[in-house]
């Protein structure tokens, strides 16, 4: 320890930031009380997952400038209304830890003054007074997010409007937002830079335009899925720093409004049209031929038909690197035109009709550079093509050939033999992945993300060759594969440590043997497993007791799991929280539920039940939960 | 090329012909020159015969007659007062010069000025109807001369332009005391005449730029003979339909100073209730029509067809006159001494305009009290609207489209849309039927000044101070109350804006003030 105590504190600062993980940082909190303190001094942003304590880590980390409570369940306007008290409040926060080392004259509020970003998504308690209060007390506040905070709506805006710092308001799906709320954010806040408004679908393009005239400074603009028209697109048209706009899903707009946007928005560099159907080719080449800095231009499942003009526009964009174009009719020689864009990385052709081995391969020609590819449902392509493909482009991250039936373990050996540098590999429904291609994948060793759902043919054999080997991976689904069965879980649980995400739903050869095998999975943070016959409490008790991370579950039609195993669920998923899925549990009586609910319900936010519990759990526990910010849904 | 030469001498001979000495003009012209006036009609007499003259094809024969008129103007210098005509009209002229005895201006110096420019322009006339008649034969005609007739005419027309808005500038300051319209024909006259030469000399300054100065010579009776009579008729149809927009209707109107009669009625004239009144019995009416209609229970003498006509038209034709009036409000726009003087159309526009601009907003709308009017339409109007504005901005402005509003925002700086409170709508139908009832009873009983619409925005604060005894927002000086007199309306009912505290209470504020203003005497009065 003498050593360590040598270390000056800047010294010590230093290595902590060097530290990537959340994990890596509560261990080093625990070393000892001066790596505690440094932690406390450094640390700038705090996710809490309860607000009980939210007060005194307030008081314990100075230096905050992020405060996310996104996963708070419940932040309502009377916990707001504690937390900015200037005094001790009447229920006092256990502060015996912090007083040792936050001085004792501190004001309590001083963490408002640093406070630069909040993070409130789906704060659905927090009403407009609670968070006009934050709001006004955090005077520097200059980022806020309340996206998926369903309930807002004017009111809130208007709270959020005053901001006046603010240079960020991230609101998706504060579905009762009217154009009203948007010009009290709009004349309130007006250095507004980043505005995200998708789902907000009350709003129009009155809000619109007036954001455009009140907010020049605007940089990023999200309006997806909003019923906006060309009118918007107008006034959009002359916003001077405009680098990225989202339109996704905006149905109503058409290449008349696209010419706008061509002319004006000189600093435009990203703009996603997808599923806009009213654009064709036309409006796109009007964008592509006034933004010749464009970096990347998503039009996925707007156009039906590709034309190689436009293609050959694309050309002429020298810093293009992303395009997508899913969902278009491509020619073979609009693939000849696309390949003269070699600074692409990025290319989408889900679903292209007339997306051949041909056209690929004319394709990878030119674009050496690519990166991400996707192909999902590109049924025509075979090995030849993923040959030319992983033979091009040897940078390769990220393959998406779900649903390509024809391709088969060559491609695999392809894949694993020049393409290293995959990370995510989506092999979704390709029936003809066998064991052999696994193996030869398994060279990939960067693989983080693989999906292998609907592939019956893969086996416990397989899936030991990569979790043997590619030790990254955190995220696998083997949904409905049914070759799979209690070895490949053990392989898995003792290859890939990282694992945050399984789908084992349908792989009814899982027993509690299995179960227990991930229950040493410490990263497991969401789990489906659906329709596990095999499974009991037993095997529930041994994930409960290992998986302490466990955030969302799915557990629907697990129909051998008892009582015992709910206990153990309740007792040991300290962080099960966000969603639970308990439906069709025959076996579960319905005290085991209430158990169960009564222990989780300071956490969790949203849980499915069957129809049938609603009059059987006692009135009580559905009132808790309710009043706690949780979600029932009965199916 | 005698004749021409001819032309020209005469032309230099006249004292007109000199651009520069314009504008002693009024010296030139002795002030006792009152009769211009059977020139004129010869001159229209002439006219018309030349029209009419079938034998286009011989020019000499129309030329020759048409420059002995050219001449009689100015060589027959002692009137000729035998004219009954110019009789009657020198006698009218006579009054005129009788009632503005006390003005600085000389109405007979201005119609000598005005006859002689009328004099000038058919010399004009005539001579690009020589020019016209020479033209068409003899085609040979070397360029030289014809850019030389060109250059005549167009300095012609310059001083005459020069000396209509000289003279105009003099006329325009100096019309001060108001005229009644009724009894002024003389001073109609004058105005037509302007207007003649108005529109001949704008005609001329239009074409002027252009190549063929005959034509627009030519034309210049004939536009000013049509145009006048259309120009009353739009004027009879304005009055007609009481047009609501009259204010700003005449912004675009460019009539040159001097070109139009100036009339202005005084206060009192323009807030009577009534102008029109029976002889017999002195009962006083609005329209005319009305007053014609009510004449017919008098006698039948009154029943005849010809006294149940329109009493001006017949004048119309020959009286053509552009008629403008004048607020008496010293110092607004539209009162003819402000330097941008903006004339009123008719006298329903001054009334309009008198009540709107000057006068007190005495009817305020029951509906929402907040809004307050002096015209009574202006009222009918906007309660036909009141209550659909749901569009609030934090400034207290009301929208009924929520276009507008954002507008008004995008324009203002730092106002925001209000977010309305949960507002009860069931008690708005029932509040629309008794302001109508309401409505009606103001305009039998009442036809000027405080009246009843407001009585039920009365009922309105005394709920709506019931329902706000704890709101510190909306302060009430009991005493405002104490003072109106609220008895007999516990049976209206209960306002549309009862529930709404705080987004209203700036709404409160207003019909307090109202009620210190005029709801006393009005409502209770009134409504019993």
């Amino acid at each position: 320890m003498a050593s360590l105590e040598s270390l000056t504190e800047d010294l010590l600062v230093r290595i902590y930031k060097g530290l990537a993980s959340d994990g890596d940082r509560k261990s080093w909190r625990l070393v000892c009380r001066d790596f505690h303190r440094i932690d406390a001094l450094t640390r700038s942003s705090l996710r809490v997952l309860r607000v009980e304590f939210l007060r005194s880590l307030l008081a314990n980390y100075p230096r905050l400038d992020t405060l996310d409570l996104s996963v708070c369940p419940r932040i309502d306007d009377g916990a707001v209304a504690v937390l900015l008290t200037s005094r001790g409040s009447p229920w006092a926060f256990p502060r015996a830890a912090s007083s040792s080392l936050s001085p004792p004259g501190r004001d309590p509020l001083a963490w408002t003054r640093g406070l630069r970003k909040l993070v409130l998504s789906r704060s659905t308690g927090l009403g407009h007074h609670g968070l006009e209060q934050v709001i006004r007390a955090c005077a520097y506040l200059e980022s806020v997010d309340v996206s998926h905070c369903c309930g807002f709506g004017d009111r809130e805006a208007a709270a959020l409007s005053c901001g006046a710092r603010l240079r960020e308001v991230k609101m998706d799906k504060c579905l009762g937002v009217t154009d009203v709320g948007l010009a009290k954010i709009a004349v309130g806040c007006g250095r507004l830079e980043k505005v995200s408004l998708k789902w907000c679908m009350e709003i129009g393009d009155l809000g619109v335009d007036l954001l455009c005239n009140k907010c020049v400074d605007l940089k990023f603009l999200d309006l997806s899925y909003l019923k906006v028209t060309n009118d918007s697109l107008r006034s959009i048209g002359s916003l001077p720093k405009l680098e990225v706009l989202a339109l996704v899903g905006c149905s109503l707009i058409d290449d008349t409004g696209l010419q706008f946007l061509g002319g004006g928005c000189p600093l435009l560099r990203v703009i996603d049209m997808s599923r806009c159907n009213g654009i064709s080719s036309c409006g796109l080449i009007s964008v592509a031929k006034g933004h010749e800095d464009l970096v990347q231009l998503n039009a996925s499942y707007s156009l039906t038909e590709c034309s190689s003009i436009l293609l050959r526009c694309f050309k002429d964009l020298k810093n293009l690197n992303a395009i997508k174009i899913d969902g278009a009719r491509v020619s073979d020689s609009a693939f000849k035109a696309l390949s003269n864009c070699t600074s692409l990385v990025e290319i989408g052709l889900g679903k292209c009709i007339g997306a051949t081995n041909l056209g690929l391969m004319r394709l990878v020609s030119g674009c050496v550079n690519l990166r991400v590819l996707d192909l999902t449902c590109c049924h025509s392509i075979t090995d030849a093509a993923i040959f030319a493909i992983s033979d091009s482009c040897r940078n390769l991250t990220c393959l998406k050939l779900e649903s390509c039936n024809m391709i088969t373990e060559k491609s695999l050996y392809y894949l694993g033999s020049f393409c290293l540098l995959l990370e995510e590999l989506d092999l979704t429904d390709c029936g003809g992945i066998n064991d052999t291609g696994l193996e030869y994948l398994s060279n990939c060793l960067e693989l983080s993300c693989l999906k292998l759902a609907l592939c019956p043919t893969i086996s416990d054999k397989g899936l030991g060759h990569i979790a043997s080997k590619c030790r990254k991976i955190c995220e696998i689904d083997l949904y409905r594969c049914n070759g799979i069965g209690d070895d490949a879980l053990a392989a898995l649980s003792s290859g890939c440590k990282k694992l945050r995400r399984l789908n084992l739903s349908y792989c009814s050869d899982v027993t509690d043997r299995g179960m227990e095998y991930l229950g040493q999975l410490e990263e497991l943070w969401d789990l489906e497993m659906r329709s596990l016959f095999n499974v009991t409490g037993v095997g529930l008790m041994a994930l409960a007791a290992g998986c302490k991370r466990l955030a969302d579950l799915d557990m629907k039609y697990c129909e051998n799991v008892d009582d015992s195993g709910f206990w153990a669920l309740a007792y040991y998923a300290r962080n099960l929280r966000q969603e639970a899925k308990l439906v069709h549990l025959n076996k579960v009586t319905v005290e085991g539920f209430e158990l169960a609910l009564r222990t989780c319900w300071v956490r969790i936010k949203k849980v499915k039940l069957l129809a049938a519990l609603r009059f059987k759990l006692s009135s009580d526990v559905r009132e808790t939960l309710h009043s706690r910010g949780c979600k029932i849904r009965w199916d | 090329m005698d004749l021409k030469m001819d032309l020209e001498e005469r032309l230099r001979a006249e004292t007109w012909g000199k651009p520069s000495s314009v504008n002693d003009l009024p010296q030139r012209v002795p002030p006792d020159r009152q009769t211009q006036f059977p020139n004129f009609a010869s001159h229209k007499n002439l006219q018309k015969r030349e029209d009419q003259d079938p034998s286009i094809s011989n020019y000499g024969m129309r030329i020759e007659p048409s420059f002995s008129e050219f001449n009689r103007p100015s060589e027959c210098q002692p009137p000729l007062p035998s004219n009954p005509i110019s009789q009657d009209r020198g006698v009218q002229m006579n009054d005129i010069l009788q009632l503005g005895k006390t003005q600085e201006w000389d109405p007979k110096a201005m119609l000598n000025n005005l006859s002689f420019l009328e004099q000038k322009i058919h010399q004009l006339q005539e001579l690009v109807h020589a020019i016209v008649g020479r033209r068409g034969p003899v085609l040979g005609r070397p360029d030289e001369l014809v850019a030389q007739q060109q250059q005549l005419i167009t300095a012609d027309l310059t001083s005459i332009i020069i000396q209509l808005i000289s003279t105009a500038g003099s006329l325009l300051p100096s019309v001060k005391n108001s005229l009644s319209s009724a009894s002024t024909p003389p001073i109609r006259q004058l105005g037509q005449l302007g207007g003649i030469l108005n529109n001949s000399g704008s005609g001329i300054g239009l074409d002027s730029n252009l190549v063929l100065p005959s034509q627009g010579g030519s034309k210049v009776p004939d536009q000013s003979n049509q145009v006048d009579p259309m120009d009353q008729s739009a004027i009879d149809n304005l009055e007609d339909h009481e047009s609501k927009d009259d204010e700003d209707g005449d912004e675009g109107e460019n009539l040159p100073p001097g070109s139009f009669e100036i009339l202005q009625l005084e206060k009192e004239e323009i807030l009577a209730p009534h102008t029109h009144f029976c002889t017999i019995c002195g009962k006083g009416f609005k329209r005319d029509a009305n007053l014609r209609m009510h004449m017919r229970g008098h006698g039948d003498e009154y029943k005849t067809p010809a006294a149940l006509a329109k009493p001006h038209k017949e004048a119309g034709s020959e009286m053509m006159l552009i008629k403008r009036y004048s607020c008496p409000y010293a110092g607004c726009k539209r009162n003819k001494d402000h330097k941008k003087f903006q004339p009123l159309k008719t006298i329903l526009c001054v009334k309009n305009h008198y009540k709107r601009t000057h006068c007190d907003k005495s009817y305020t709308c029951s509906r929402c009290n907040t809004k307050k009017f002096s015209v009574i339409a202006d009222l009918k109007t906007h309660e036909k609207h009141c209550g659909k504005d749901k569009w609030l901005c934090s400034c207290g402005t009301t929208f009924s489209r929520k276009d507008k509003l954002f507008g008004h925002i995008t324009l203002f700086q730092g106002h925001t849309p209000a977010i309305p409170f949960d507002e009860n709508k069931g008690g708005l139908s029932l509040q629309g039927e008794h302001n109508e009832d309401t409505n009606k009873v103001g305009n039998v009983s009442f036809s000027f000044g405080s009246s009843t619409p407001s009585s039920g925005g009365v009922q309105n604060i005394m709920e709506d101070v019931k329902g706000n005894v704890d709101d510190p927002s909306s302060f009430f000086s009991p005493l405002s109350f104490e003072a109106s007199n609220f008895g007999g309306f516990n049976e209206f009912t209960r306002s549309a804006f009862d529930d709404s505290e705080g987004a209203f209470s700036f709404l409160l504020q207003a019909s307090c003030n109202y009620t210190q203003k005029n709801g006393g005497q009005s409502s209770s009065n009134n409504l019993e």
